[in-house]
């Protein structure tokens, strides 16, 4: 399988990189930040991580956006590093983006290396040739849009006393317990808050439907991402990535001010971001 | 409603996109860890102390989004069919696999090919279950207890050479009906009340070699351990009681070893006890089995407990033709011969005229004083 591909990708960090190695090999790799759809030789300056100099490496009508570094990831515990670095990734995409349109971003720490008797240009360009194809097929899917955070929260406890004031078996769960012994009380609580449970996964479960159809109308492509772990006054109830043409994002906002509005719920809406969840190969 | 991108608040946003996605370079020579995004840890290790991150749990998961994974996954792994090979239902389901060392439902993939039916486990890329529709004999469904005490039901499909395999199906009714389809068109009869070889060899994972069982449940014995110390008592222990044609068999679950074998012949008695078996299991019902001078106590269903009291009990009378069996002259209770003449009945207390003055003086004197006593109040 990808047998002639002679890109060699190094991402991850398992050998601490010290800085005379660094120096060593100052030029034998390329940190890439991601393709897009030009054939020009551009430069962007001194933008890239720690301020390095970007500047594309054509093919055809693609080209990869990229600067030099030695064949080795980029690794630091120091969080202060990290968070420039990310940031830094992040401008020279937009830069990009904003220069020629249609970008597939590139995550944190791809670097393609050289081989003994290939230059680190020609892997790049090997490998642009090599998944040429699929490459541009995603470039079309992705032009004229960008991605747009979507995260719906509620609040458990307005939720929650909501259904109990509606809900019939819970009403009378409650006025049950009034009239019982200690003893029994407790039993019936533990039972009510199990009733409870269940209610509210329902409605999470009729929400996420109602959303999801509803978002869905609005945008061209929907990832469903993992829910995360927030406080317990704002559970993630959906995670979204949404692929919106860049016309439409108003139309998304305004249904999204619609779930807004509704009680115990709230939305973060984030973007428009490189189209990041949406250029991997499927 | 605005998006909002201000790099601040969004950095949990960005840092999402930038560790874990983004376009997926894969390459034949793959320097360094890559494809486990230990980068993304690493990054996010640093980042932790983060309010935000903190916040937002963003350390949870990170492993399963292994870039190496996903990739294997995008490749989009597709069932094996044979040529021209056509699929007819697609279902998740499930095999029970009871081949090797352990038993379990393995999952994947159901399909219902116009030629076979096979459970197909895509991320390992492996055939879990297939046979074809030609070796299907008969099915017959079954309602039983999976473990965590759900109901469930199962399809046992009666196969050539005697084999049973065990599936289950988001909608088990609706696959069995897909095959009986299927069955039908290719012409194919299934037998109409498939009788199920009472036990599937491959279930009875205890059985070694080329033992014949013909018995089997899963019973609690308190096996007697004999130490230097005399014989000790270890506790009820959970197992499998099995009967094959010479022996009489517990298993112990935990380690799986053999620990009571009682020769056929060996038995003296068995029979049912009333015993109070500890802590609040009170007046129980007891499988009690005598032999070489000790006994050996088994509970469990009571249900069980009598069919192994019938089945132990028709065993023993059958060779105790072969042993030579004598009736006792006063109750009636069947002995063996020699038993019966040395020792007396051990239900009456009769003692054989011949061996009373030896050994029994005190046997007969009791009996003569009970003789008495009725001879008087009669």
């Amino acid at each position: 399988m990808l047998d002639n591909n002679k890109a060699v990708l190094i991402r991850g960090p398992e050998i601490a990189v010290a800085s005379e190695i660094r120096a060593e090999g100052k030029d034998q790799g390329r940190y890439l930040y991601c393709v897009a759809q030009s054939s020009v030789r551009a430069r962007f300056g001194k933008i890239g991580l720690d301020g390095e100099e970007v500047y594309t490496i054509p093919f055809v009508d693609l080209c990869a956006v990229v600067h030099n570094c030695p064949p080795e990831p980029y690794k630091s515990k120091d969080r202060e590093v990290v968070r420039r670095w990310v940031v830094a990734h992040e401008k020279v995409v937009e830069a990009a983006w904003e220069r020629f349109g249609t970008v597939l971003p590139a995550g944190f720490d791809t670097i393609i290396k050289g081989e003994e008797d290939i230059s680190p240009e020609e892997n790049i360009e090997n490998w642009l040739g090599k998944d040429y194809e699929r490459l541009k097929e995603r470039m079309d899917k992705i032009r004229g849009k960008a991605e747009y955070g979507v995260q719906v929260f509620w609040d458990p406890k307005t939720i929650g006393d909501e259904i109990a004031k509606t809900n019939e078996e819970i009403k009378d769960l409650n006025q049950e317990i009034k009239s019982k012994s200690k003893g029994m009380a407790y039993m019936l609580k533990q039972k009510l808050e199990n009733l409870l449970k269940k209610e509210m996964e329902k409605r999470a479960d009729l929400c996420f439907k109602d959303f999801y159809v509803r978002i869905k109308q609005c945008v061209d492509e929907i990832r469903v991402e993992k829910t995360k772990k927030t406080d317990e006054k704002r559970q993630m109830l959906m995670n979204l990535s949404c692929l919106v043409d860049k016309q439409r994002s108003k139309e998304l906002g305004e249904e999204l001010e619609q779930i807004n509005k509704q009680e115990g719920l709230a939305v973060r809406f984030t973007g428009p971001w490189p189209p990041y969840s949406f250029v991997a190969f499927g | 409603m605005e998006p909002v991108r201000d790099t601040h608040a969004t950095l949990v946003d960005l840092l999402d996109r930038i560790l874990d996605k983004g376009i997926v370079i894969y390459a034949d020579v793959i320097v360094s860890v890559a494809g486990i995004p230990l980068i993304g840890v690493n990054l996010r290790a640093a980042l932790a102390g983060m309010e935000t991150m903190l916040k937002y749990g963003v350390m949870v998961d990170w492993d399963e989004k292994s870039r190496a994974w996903e990739w294997e996954h995008r490749k989009k792994k597709v069932v094996p069919l044979m040529e021209g090979e056509e699929i007819i239902l697609k279902t998740f389901g499930s095999h029970l696999y009871s081949e090797g060392i352990y038993t379990a439902w393995r999952s994947g993939q159901l399909h219902l090919t116009d030629k076979r039916l096979l459970l197909y486990q895509k991320d390992f890329d492996e055939i879990l279950f297939q046979t074809s529709l030609e070796k299907i004999r008969g099915m017959v469904m079954k309602r039983e207890k999976h473990f965590t005490k759900e109901q469930m039901v199962v399809l046992y499909l009666l196969l050539q050479d005697n084999q049973v395999a065990q599936l289950r199906a988001v909608d088990t009714h609706k696959l069995k009906e897909a095959i009986e389809e299927r069955m039908k068109v290719k012409g194919l009869a299934l037998e109409e009340n498939p009788v199920l070889p009472e036990f599937d060899r491959r279930v009875l994972k205890f059985v070694r070699g080329e033992e014949k069982v013909t018995h089997q449940s899963e019973m609690w014995c308190q096996p007697l351990i004999q130490t230097s110390g005399g014989i000790l008592n270890d506790g009820w222990k959970a197992g499998h009681l099995y009967l094959n044609d010479q022996k009489l068999c517990w298993q112990h679950h935990f380690n799986e070893r053999t620990t009571v074998e009682i020769p056929l012949d060996k038995l003296t008695q068995v029979k049912i006890q009333i015993r109070d078996l500890g802590g609040v299991l009170k007046k129980k019902k007891l499988l009690v089995v005598s032999y070489n001078g000790t006994e050996t106590c088994f509970s469990g269903e009571e249900e069980k407990i009598c069919q192994w009291e019938k089945t132990l009990n028709k065993i023993m009378s059958k060779q105790s033709t072969q042993v030579e069996m004598e009736t006792c002259p006063q109750c009636g209770e069947m002995a063996p011969t020699d038993e019966l003449l040395e020792k007396g009945c051990a239900r009456c207390g009769w003692v054989s005229p011949i061996s009373r003055p030896q050994n029994l003086g005190h046997m007969t004197r009791i009996r003569e004083l009970r003789e008495e006593v009725v001879e008087t109040v009669v």
